[in-house]
């Protein structure tokens, strides 16, 4: 006979069970973070022993150009990669939540074609004018473009009540996108976007500190505002409706939900474009793993899953077939694809 | 309205970014003002420019140069063993000896294996198979020439673990504004080589003379460009055969690419004795060379052009008219196709900056001769 | 008065066009409304709109005193819950997880249960029975369960005003008379409004206090079972055949047979309603009689037979009554007798049975 005292000793029981699982999963995550880490700063074209690392980073002493490989090529790179991995993660998370949908991606909303639409038209106008464009100029070209199209998105989402119209609008836009471009690349000069297909498929070559700076700086505080919003995202987990029963202010948070989703990405593109797949398999990965959907323990392990996996991308586009080096999102599409695909298939056995 | 703010925010970073961006990188333009002041330097001498327009160097005692490009980027060269002067703010600090450079933009390699300066150069910007110049392929070879990415790519560690001291890069690298600050970022100099805006074809040559001052090389320098300078001198006093000549590749969407009116091409071919078929074509003021037309355009325009000379440099050389028939049928009705009078360029053409007066020969060669010679050394006829 | 909810010459629809107008009506608290009507009355709109779901068109909407319009979700949160007929389908989330979200007004800024909350949730989940699904996913069980589980969610928001939509639907009869025992438990210990639709009118009969009709652009009416349930009333609302719907025992018969008579049904004390139903499903038309109005074959007999032959209750069979019925049984191919007591007053039945030609069954 069931008992109250027996009940609350199960659930307490699988209380720890769950609570150990989660331990399980992050220390795994930590220990896959540090491990990687650890490879990426070993790999590289100019070989550097261990222990000279250590002094490199530990000590800042060594061979000048030793210690700037280091401190100026390899570790940028690895901390952009950590972050926008994560933040791509976390981008992709919060479009699957919004949308209900597994396959939403951080890219479904059109941000890459608005970006890549944005960067093409500055390439074209400063290099027929000035001959000359910062860097700073394309990467912030990059992110008004991708919250341009965001704008476009949320201007539909008051008019539209159901979610999967907004995903075919916000595909929609994307093509729009594309299009210009398009329209834009054939009357350019073949020599001013030659690079326009190099940078779509992304790469983390050539990261600097001010760039980790800034990139850093706009996730932190994406992040921070996430985790912030985990009580309504679960909520959000059974549908609009029961969702606003339970006093979540529907309109602001559908908002607010792209617009963080759409900084995260935004973020990504401008610094190292469009890098594909991190954003739709990390987060499976991660609730599969760790067994839920409860925001507060997969926000932190969704986005420490997505430094993880393109951390690990990163190191296999340039150690692969050094000295060429891969474009990001081939690797992440090798990798990134069939865990999607086996995700599918146990999702519509289930159902 | 959080919405609103954001948005606006972001325009105005973006319009901070575009300000920065649109900034000047030096402080001192000197390119037609006359020799700036440098504080430690006493001027000497500008040096004389025969045709090239992009650039000046202006000469300093002690073995100091200031070279200004036109592009208004600034390199103060430093002769070996010699101190930065007090005044050096503002300019792009180049120490010699510079014998460990990145050569990115190929243009520039013929002058450095002209001037025997080539084993200045360690790293280069394309892979064996790319160079047509035998000396930068055999230095590949034996492994004193390492390839050390693409403009667009390069090994950042490969290039600091080897030393390198100068960044020789073509103009292409104004499309990866990240790469070049990252190199700069590493306390390598950036030198951008701007010899494809001359528009005199003897103008880019002219360009020994600025890499014979960073490698120590002015006479050789001098020489060479004296000797391309005299062959077009000898044809100076030829009287233009008025025979015109259209200089064009076809590209892979079936469109035509030709050179502008103000292209140094153009102005070969003026010195050759023959007419570049196109007047006026093109805006001189913008960046690029080429103005790309439909075939239907290049046929009203070119198909009474006596002579068709292909640019196989971009695409693959043709050996017979066949070939050519087989990119556009339109061209059968052409007067040169009829006359078999069509020629083709190798794949060096790019790479043979240090001869451009020899190749104005071979032009010169093409509309002078019986017709009986078939392989010049530039251009051959297709059969 | 104490007015839990009351609304004001309310009207609802979709896209600013009305489909119901004038909804006025008052509801104290601890009441029991169940709103009825046909498919696509409005019903589901009515509710939503009350919830704030839906944006109400015109009139107000007062709940405990204050306008819907004025009150946030949040505050709206506080002292309702609901239960909706959409589908729900949260991936990876346990049946603990979905009821605990029910405690989303009250946790505090990150969401975290606390103790009390947590035994909230496990009272909720033990008054519903499904204490045990607690850490199975939601995905995995079947829609009945679902529903209580839902049903758990709301009850442990602890709401003032329970709103349901259609909560029936995919119970078996065990679980409907559970949850409606415990709606009505709820409603009578602790003062909870509760609100909801229902399809099974019986049970609507049986459960409410008040009644709401819904049909066309109007409210039917609004008061109270007894009130509300009256075989023409409900008619008119279902646009049911007569004898369709008995509202006295809330059962259902399927239509009557038309046509003149085959058979000729004796009977009493309920041992003729399995014939009746029999020769129905058959698809034979056929009188009954002589039945009492208080007989319960006499109810039955009324929704299936062709005719009633009927006397009045506690009387002694009429000649007029024995005269119709013999007439009828003449022209019927069959008599069908059942088993069933005679006494003193229906004594005279034996006069019809003796007026049996051959030909019968027993």
């Amino acid at each position: 006979m069931p008992t109250k005292e027996s009940d609350e000793a199960r659930l307490r029981q699988a209380g720890r069970r769950r609570r150990a699982r989660y331990a399980l999963v992050f220390l795994v995550l930590l220990l896959a973070f540090c491990a990687i880490t650890v490879l990426n700063i070993n790999s590289g074209s100019v070989r550097i022993s261990l222990p000279e690392i250590a002094r490199i980073l530990f000590r800042r002493t060594g061979d000048a150009a030793q210690v700037s490989i280091i401190w100026k090529i390899r570790l940028p790179r690895i901390f952009m990669a950590a972050i926008l991995g994560g933040a791509l993660a976390l981008s992709g998370f919060l479009l699957q939540t919004f949308f209900g949908n597994p396959i939403a991606g951080p890219f479904v909303l059109g941000i890459s074609s608005g970006a890549k639409m944005a960067v093409a038209l500055t390439m074209i106008w400063f290099l027929e004018r000035a001959g000359n464009a910062s860097s700073a100029a394309l990467i912030a070209a990059a992110f008004v473009g991708a919250l341009l199209s965001t704008g476009f998105v949320l201007l539909l989402s008051r008019r539209v009540a159901s979610m999967s119209v907004l995903l075919v609008g916000g595909i929609m836009i994307g093509y729009i996108c594309s299009a210009l471009t398009d329209f834009l690349v054939t009357f350019a000069d073949d020599a001013n976007i030659v690079n326009l297909h190099g940078w779509s498929l992304g790469s983390f070559s050539g990261m600097t500190w001010d760039n980790v700076a800034v990139a850093g700086a706009i996730v932190a505080v994406a992040l921070a505002l996430v985790f912030a919003l985990s009580k309504p995202i679960g909520a959000y987990q059974l549908g609009e409706a029961y969702a606003q029963s339970m006093g979540v202010s529907v309109r602001r948070f559908r908002v607010l939900l792209i617009l963080l989703s759409s900084v995260l990405s935004a973020c990504v593109t401008a610094f190292a474009g469009p890098i594909s797949f991190v954003g739709i398999a990390v987060p499976h990965l991660v609730k599969r793993g760790l067994h839920t959907a409860r925001p507060l323990v997969v926000i932190p392990a969704t986005f420490l899953g997505g430094a993880v996996f393109c951390m690990f991308c990163d190191l296999i586009a340039r150690t692969a077939f050094a000295p060429t080096e891969l474009n990001i999102s081939t690797v992440s599409s090798v990798f990134g694809a069939p865990v999607v695909i086996f995700m599918m298939l146990r999702r519509s056995g289930r159902d | 309205m959080k919405k609103r703010i954001l948005t606006l925010a972001v325009l105005v970073c973006w319009c901070a970014a575009l300000l920065c961006g649109c900034a000047p990188s030096a402080k001192k333009a000197a390119s037609d003002t006359g020799a700036p002041e440098i504080a430690g330097l006493t001027y000497e001498s500008t040096m004389q420019l025969q045709y090239a327009n992009c650039f000046q160097i202006y000469r300093y005692e002690g073995g100091y140069d200031l070279i200004a490009v036109s592009d208004g980027r600034n390199y103060l060269v430093i002769p070996e063993g010699g101190k930065t002067p007090r005044g050096a703010d503002g300019y792009i600090i180049l120490q010699k000896p510079l014998d460990s450079i990145y050569l990115a933009a190929t243009s520039a390699m013929s002058l450095f294996c002209a001037l025997d300066r080539l084993s200045r150069v360690k790293l280069s910007g394309a892979k064996q198979e790319d160079w047509y110049i035998p000396a930068a392929a055999d230095a590949m070879a034996a492994g004193t020439l390492v390839y050390a990415g693409k403009y667009s790519e390069p090994d950042y560690e490969l290039l600091m673990s080897s030393g390198c001291d100068l960044a020789i890069e073509s103009t292409m690298i104004l499309h990866t504004p990240e790469v070049q600050e990252k190199i700069e970022e590493l306390g390598i100099p950036v030198f951008i080589d701007r010899s494809s805006y001359e528009s005199h074809p003897l103008g880019r040559t002219e360009w020994f003379r600025l890499y014979g001052v960073l490698t120590d090389a002015e006479d050789e320098a001098d020489a060479l460009f004296g000797k391309q300078a005299e062959i077009v001198q000898s044809l100076s006093d030829f009287q233009n055969t008025e025979k015109t000549v259209a200089f064009f590749y076809v590209t892979n969407s079936g469109t035509v690419s030709v050179r502008k009116s103000s292209d140094y091409l153009a102005a070969m071919i003026e010195l050759a004795g023959g007419r570049y078929i196109f007047k006026d074509l093109g805006d001189p003021t913008t960046a690029t060379s080429g103005v790309t037309m439909t075939m239907e355009e290049f046929y009203a325009a070119a198909r009474d052009a006596d002579y068709l000379i292909y640019n196989a440099a971009i695409d693959n050389p043709l050996g017979t008219v066949d070939e050519l028939l087989q990119k556009s049928s339109l061209f059968a009705d052409f007067k040169a196709v009829k006359e078999g009078n069509v020629w083709c360029t190798g794949k060096y053409l790019y790479q043979a900056t240090d001869v451009l007066g020899s190749m104005i020969q071979d032009i010169h060669t093409m509309l002078t001769g019986d017709g009986s010679q078939t392989e010049l050394t530039f251009i051959h006829k297709l059969s | 008065m104490d007015l839990a909810l009351e609304t004001k010459d309310l009207a609802v629809g979709y896209g600013g066009r009305p489909l119901i107008r004038e909804i006025c009506m008052q509801i104290r608290r601890g009441e029991i409304v169940t709103l009825i009507g046909p498919n696509g009355a409005g019903k589901s709109t009515i509710l939503k709109s009350l919830t704030k779901h839906l944006q109400t068109i015109s009139g107000r909407v007062l709940v405990e005193g204050t306008d819907l319009r004025t009150m946030s979700c949040r505050r709206l949160a506080e002292k309702t819950a609901v239960m909706l007929t959409e589908r729900v389908s949260p991936e990876l989330m346990s049946c603990w997880d979905v009821v605990a979200s029910g405690r989303y007004p009250f946790t505090g800024r990150m969401g975290r249960l606390t103790h009390a909350d947590e035994q909230i949730v496990m009272d909720a989940m033990r008054t519903v029975n499904v204490l045990e699904l607690a850490e199975r996913s939601f995905a995995a069980i079947s829609d009945g369960q679902r529903q209580r589980i839902l049903l758990a969610r709301a009850i442990c928001q602890k709401p003032e005003i329970l709103v349901l939509d259609e909560p029936t639907s995919y119970l078996d009869v065990r679980h409907k008379l559970e949850l409606l025992g415990l709606l009505r438990t709820m409603a009578r210990q602790k003062g909870v409004t509760v609100i909801l639709s229902l399809h099974e009118i019986d049970l609507a009969q049986k459960v409410s206090d008040k009644i709401l009709c819904v049909k066309g652009d109007r409210i039917a009416g609004f008061g109270e079972p007894a009130e509300i349930f009256q075989d023409a009333r409900i008619r008119a609302l279902y646009g049911l055949d007569a004898g369709a719907y008995d509202t006295a025992f809330g059962s259902v018969e399927l239509p009557k047979i038309a046509g003149a008579p085959q058979a000729f049904v004796i009977s009493g004390c309920g041992s003729g309603i399995p014939v009746f139903r029999q020769l129905q499903k058959d698809g034979i038309p056929f009188a009954a009689g002589i039945l009492y109005e208080n007989d319960i074959d006499c109810r039955v007999a009324r929704s299936l037979a062709a005719e009633t032959v009927t006397e009045k209750p506690f009387c002694p069979i009429s000649d007029a009554a024995l005269e119709r019925a013999g007439q009828l049984m003449a022209g019927c191919e069959r008599v069908i007798v059942t088993d069933f007591p005679i006494g003193p007053c229906n004594e005279r039945i034996r006069e019809l049975l003796r007026k049996i030609p051959d030909g019968k069954k027993a």
